[in-house]
């Protein structure tokens, strides 16, 4: 479809064409632009659970509408109900991803994924129309392959009838909530499986990098220190603590480690900009923006700020915030891309 | 006859080479001699005579753990021999870069003497510096390769991963399309594509 076909098809539905995909070890969510002037972003969890396949746990997963899949003579639960029903069951939930990438101990997941990824995204309104969907940085702490991540996804979506495009995830983030700034200053994704960073000047990237360190490494150290199967570690801290106030024994571990991974990617990040050889000069300080599932938590952006006023900052820093959108917020970003690339 | 060389080659490269007068310097009138072919048998037969002794292992397995022993002591040569080979060549360098070192501190020695002798200062520094930059990165290419490094460029064509997940294509059995997924209503994006366009030069 030539560009002149699409600004047609746009004018007769009234529907900006373009999607936004984030792809996150935690959750997927796709954003879309709708009809009001607004986006509408649809969110699932990116897990599974398998159950014995017999005909009486398929009919109450019928009539309770929970999804399901049949994979290898075994039900599949997807999604957020898979999780809920973990917890239930005090047993872990199957990831298909690990620290930002795909598992390579979850490969037979494939199909459940590209269902939710089908089920999310929805069919494409013309033939070819971009979808951005966000991959992480390098790692500065682990050594990990995107190009394989990225190349697996790349082929999924386009097989679905849309033409993907790579973002980095944290440059999603710049695209999202520094438009104001002349998209200029740091985005910080703070995801399931890693913390991703991106320096930008005038919406151009000058140094990304991740560390693979996020809210499963919050999880992991929870459950550890507290002898509980990692979901139940996942539903402590997403049951609405605020950090900076822990209540219990349970909700001090969450405090505490959420506390770690801010020093850890901060102190990352000041390194890193320090040895970094293609830094930019600013004559005025920028802002850091701040968005991802793990920063949701109450009391987050206050605790990184503590954080950030104990460190030497290399770069003059002004307002730090978190986004209104947290969690939508990289597919946004990437809807943002989605759609200047249309146009 | 292979495993006597190995023996003698083992026996070379742990052993060291010294002159009568040196010997006799140290005090030494008269010294033993033992055939490599003699310290092999010797092995052999020691080993043998545990490895039956022990009653663990039969003939045939002592036979193939012998065979073993030898490939392994062949591959440890090799490397031993490759990693001399690669110290020779980094000491080489580093014997050129001194003597680099030291003709430019003559060259400065003359230059700044006033009453010394003319140098062709440029033309002759170059040359050297030309003549060192090729030898090193000659070196260095034949290290790098030796060591599994090389010069080689990636392509930036794209690696098509889609033979790796045929498996996802796959029709499963699902309600999906009978289960709605959860939805949220977020600002719009108008005011970042306006400030986008703007940036690169638009209307």
């Amino acid at each position: 479809m030539t560009k002149q076909d699409k600004k047609e098809h746009v004018a007769e539905t009234d529907v900006a064409l373009g999607k936004g995909l984030d792809v996150g070890t935690a959750n997927f969510a796709a954003a879309v632009q709708n009809a009001d002037g607004g986006i509408t972003v649809t969110v699932e969890r990116n897990a599974f659970l398998d159950i014995p396949s017999d005909v009486y746990s398929k009919n109450m997963l019928v009539k309770l509408k929970v999804p399901y899949v049949v994979h290898n003579n075994r039900l599949v639960v997807i999604g957020e109900a898979a999780f809920e029903l973990a917890n239930v069951f005090g047993r872990e939930t199957r990831r298909p991803m690990r620290d930002g990438l795909i598992s390579p101990n979850e490969q037979d997941a494939l199909p459940m994924m590209k269902m939710i990824i089908t089920k999310i995204l929805g069919e494409p309104k013309v033939s070819g129309e971009n979808c951005y969907f966000c991959v992480p940085a390098p790692s500065l702490d682990v050594d990990n392959n995107v190009d394989y991540h990225k190349g697996l996804f790349e082929s999924m979506i386009n097989k679905m009838g849309y033409r993907a495009h790579a973002v980095n995830e944290a440059h999603a983030v710049v695209f999202a909530e520094l438009a104001e700034q002349d998209f200029t200053g740091i985005g910080l994704s703070f995801g399931g499986g890693m913390a991703n960073a991106c320096i930008c000047y005038k919406s151009i990237p000058c140094l990304s990098f991740s560390v693979a360190r996020g809210g499963d490494w919050i999880d992991k150290n929870v459950a550890n220190v507290l002898g509980c199967p990692r979901s139940k570690a996942t539903h402590i801290k997403e049951r609405g603590i605020d950090i900076r106030d822990p209540k219990s024994r349970e909700e001090e571990a969450v405090s505490i480690y959420y506390r770690s991974l801010i020093n850890y990617v901060l102190q990352n990040i000041k390194t890193r900009f320090e040895s970094g050889q293609n830094m930019p000069s600013f004559t005025s300080p920028i802002d850091i923006a701040c968005a991802g599932g793990t920063s949701l938590v109450g009391g987050f952006i206050e605790v990184f700020r503590d954080e950030f006023a104990k460190i030497d900052f290399p770069l003059p820093v002004g307002r730090i915030f978190r986004s209104e959108e947290a969690l939508t917020a990289v597919a946004k970003g990437c809807l943002v891309a989605a759609a200047i690339g249309e146009s | 006859m292979e495993s006597v060389n190995d023996v003698k080659e083992a026996l070379s490269a742990r052993s060291r080479t010294a002159t009568l007068d040196e010997l006799r310097s140290e005090g030494r009138k008269r010294v033993r001699i033992i055939r490599a072919e003699h310290v092999q048998s010797m092995i052999t037969e020691a080993v043998n005579s545990a490895v039956e002794q022990s009653g663990l292992i039969s003939p045939e397995e002592v036979q193939k753990l012998v065979e073993k022993s030898r490939q392994q002591f062949r591959t440890m040569m090799q490397e031993a021999q490759e990693a001399t080979e690669v110290q020779d060549q980094l000491e080489a360098r580093d014997r050129e870069i001194a003597e680099l070192k030291k003709r430019l501190e003559q060259m400065a020695g003359g230059k700044g003497g006033g009453g010394a002798a003319s140098v062709p200062v440029s033309g002759d520094l170059s040359a050297v510096l030309a003549k060192i930059e090729g030898s090193i990165n000659d070196r260095l290419e034949k290290i790098g390769k030796k060591m599994g490094v090389s010069a080689a460029v990636e392509s930036d064509a794209p690696v098509d991963f889609s033979g790796l997940f045929k498996a996802a294509d796959k029709k499963l059995e699902s309600n999906m399309e009978n289960v709605e997924v959860k939805k949220t209503e977020g600002g719009g994006i108008a005011a970042n594509l306006a400030r986008l366009k703007k940036l690169k030069g638009g209307s």
